[in-house]
């Protein structure tokens, strides 16, 4: 190939060309990819935007003008009490929920793994409280732990536990106990069900291998099933953490943050700054703080999800 | 086996069950309570302390909630929002999804993970930009208002589990069916969805529970009363001073319902739609 020739080779001219040829011979893929590509663009997308642009503003829902402020909603967070102590209600109540999830979902699958008849019926059983509106379930732990009508309340003055009814909800020491609660019954199926997929992709022949060389029940837990279980248990804990961290629903039926916002997480103060006090711009600073801490949960939700070589 | 063996492996069994059954036990006695709350008669209702067996059984609750509540609108309009939403979810989900599988073309990497991040944003940090967005849309206070949403954080897993299902469909049947003079079209519909039933079925089903259960959208994006999905409907009868419990459970019970008929049914699929991605065969 001569100079002249290699120079025309990577003229812009070229190079469009090139591109031009890509294009025609993929567009198909690129047509069939596009409506999701879009939809997502604009529906997920630009509300990050407008999220990050409205943070800079004073917007209150109820008026129509917004006034530009910088960031001076970021700085009236971080200098205010409320915020600290989402953090630590927030840090609570996803380390608290999530090792509930875990234990008890654990726990269950690990019955659930053997020769067991009625397997299905178990399965569909523990399935049930995942699969019906969280608001729903929300209202009967309500209605469970109610001071004067309460089941668990009967129960523990029955046992003798207690002497009178007392109110768990109703008291800003107990709330985030009996909203947990709820939370961990929501979220204890799905632990279940992955962790029990994860046992069943386990051979065999390492327990029975393990069997051979004399190893007790809970060193096999120990050396086999955990190792085994690792990377299935780090995917389902994640999840776990980042669906608690923004769970809404439970918590705004149940206490709607109160009493005396003992309940509130960051994702309950930003849909009650936003709408119940109606201030979108604060909302949406508080927004953007959840981003940053939902990203550092993705990032390692990625990092994970890829690491096993997964090919794309 | 000797005898003893025989006796310890009798002896697990009866602990396996007995976990088994006592953690069931957990997990469904706040169904009890639903249940036998509504059963009673509403003085015994508010007997203190609770009535753990009703004394008096009776289903009045269940003829009253029809002229005390909207239970059947509420119902009808959770299924008109998971209908729309499958429908939407899909029709994005199914072309992407197909691409992905059978093309290799630049950017694609970052289409899947874009996805997957999405997956991740969750609607409640979104909220006050989706606000900004429906209400510019002028889909405020209409069915879409919801059903836009709920396809944007449903499409994500439909688009993972249907890539994940074409790319085991071997490309030789699609080759033939060409050769024989099908349109894409023809071999999209005839011969490939055909064989993705099981991951249509999970996908289908697990948009719908999703599109069911959720009360944050309607709660946001709906303030008109009758088009209130069940959940939003519970929701509006947690008063603010006094809580009409009764109707309240007994709306509750109704409106599982149709779910638990659908986890009968499909209970396999199910979980396979949960355990996809997150347990690497």
């Amino acid at each position: 190939m001569g100079i002249a020739e290699q120079y025309t080779e990577n003229t812009p001219d070229s190079r469009y060309e090139q591109t031009v040829g890509y294009l025609r011979r993929n567009y198909r893929a690129y047509l069939l990819i596009a409506p999701a590509a879009l939809f997502l663009l604009s529906v997920v997308g630009y509300p990050i935007f407008e999220t990050f642009r409205l943070s800079l503003y004073r917007a209150p829902e109820s008026a129509t003008t917004e006034t530009f402020i910088g960031f001076q909603h970021y700085t009236t967070i971080l200098n205010s009490q409320i915020f600290y102590q989402l953090v630590w209600q927030t840090g609570r109540w996803v380390v608290v929920s999530v090792f509930l999830k875990t234990t008890l979902g654990l726990l269950i699958a690990l019955h659930l793994k053997g020769d067991i008849k009625g397997r299905k019926f178990f399965r569909t059983g523990f399935l049930i409280p995942w699969g019906i509106p969280y608001a729903i379930s929300a209202v009967v732990f309500r209605w469970m732990e109610h001071p004067q009508y309460g089941y668990i309340n009967a129960i523990l003055l029955k046992l003798g536990v207690i002497e009178q009814g007392i109110g768990i909800l109703g008291n800003p020491q107990t709330a985030w106990l009996g909203v947990v609660v709820a939370d961990a019954w929501i979220g204890t199926p799905f632990m279940a069900i992955i962790i029990l997929a994860g046992l069943q992709s386990i051979p065999d022949q390492l327990y029975e291998a393990a069997a051979v060389d004399g190893a007790e029940k809970w060193h096999q837990f120990r050396y086999v099933t955990l190792p085994q279980l690792k990377s299935v248990l780090l995917i389902a804990t994640l999840l776990s953490t980042i669906w608690t961290f923004v769970s809404f629903d439970v918590i705004w039926t149940m206490t709607g943050g109160g009493p005396i916002n003992s309940t509130a997480t960051l994702v309950i103060w930003i849909f009650e700054t936003a709408f119940a006090q109606g201030n979108l711009g604060l909302g949406a600073a508080y927004s953007v703080i959840g981003f940053a801490i939902l990203g550092v949960f993705a990032v390692v939700y990625l990092r994970v999800y890829t690491s096993g070589g997964e090919e794309l | 086996m000797t005898m003893a063996g025989h006796d310890r492996s009798g002896l697990r069994k009866v602990r396996i069950y007995g976990v088994l059954i006592a953690l069931l036990g957990i997990m469904m006695f706040p169904f009890y309570t639903m249940f036998t709350s509504t059963i009673k008669p509403s003085q015994e209702m508010f007997n203190s302390p609770a009535t753990l067996f009703p004394q008096n059984p009776t289903f009045e609750a269940y003829f009253q909630v029809w002229t005390q509540t909207d239970v059947l609108l509420w119902i009808g309009n959770s299924f008109l929002i998971s209908l729309g939403t499958v429908a939407l979810t899909l029709l994005l989900a199914i072309p992407a999804g197909y691409s992905c599988a059978r093309n290799d073309f630049v950017g694609k990497r970052t289409f899947l993970l874009a996805v997957l991040v999405v997956q991740m944003f969750a609607p409640v940090v979104l909220i006050v930009g989706l606000f900004d967005v429906i209400v510019q849309l002028n889909f405020y206070n209409t069915y879409f208002a919801v059903i836009i949403p709920a396809a944007a954080f449903t499409l994500p897993f439909n688009v993972w589990m249907l890539y994940g299902y074409f790319k085991t469909i071997p490309i030789e049947l699609e080759e033939s069916a060409r050769i024989d003079g099908a349109s894409q079209f023809q071999i999209l519909t005839k011969i490939v969805l055909p064989l993705t039933k099981p991951a249509l079925v999970a996908s289908i089903t697990y948009t719908f529970l999703y599109a069911w259960n959720r009360l944050l959208f309607v709660l946001t994006f709906l303030t008109d009363s009758s088009k209130y999905n069940v959940p939003r409907g519970v929701f509006s009868m947690v008063g603010a001073l006094q809580t009409d419990w009764r109707m309240m459970l007994t709306v509750s019970v109704i409106g599982i319902i149709p779910l638990l008929i659908l986890f009968a049914f499909l209970e396999e699929y199910i979980v396979s739609g949960m355990t996809a991605g997150a347990v690497k065969e």
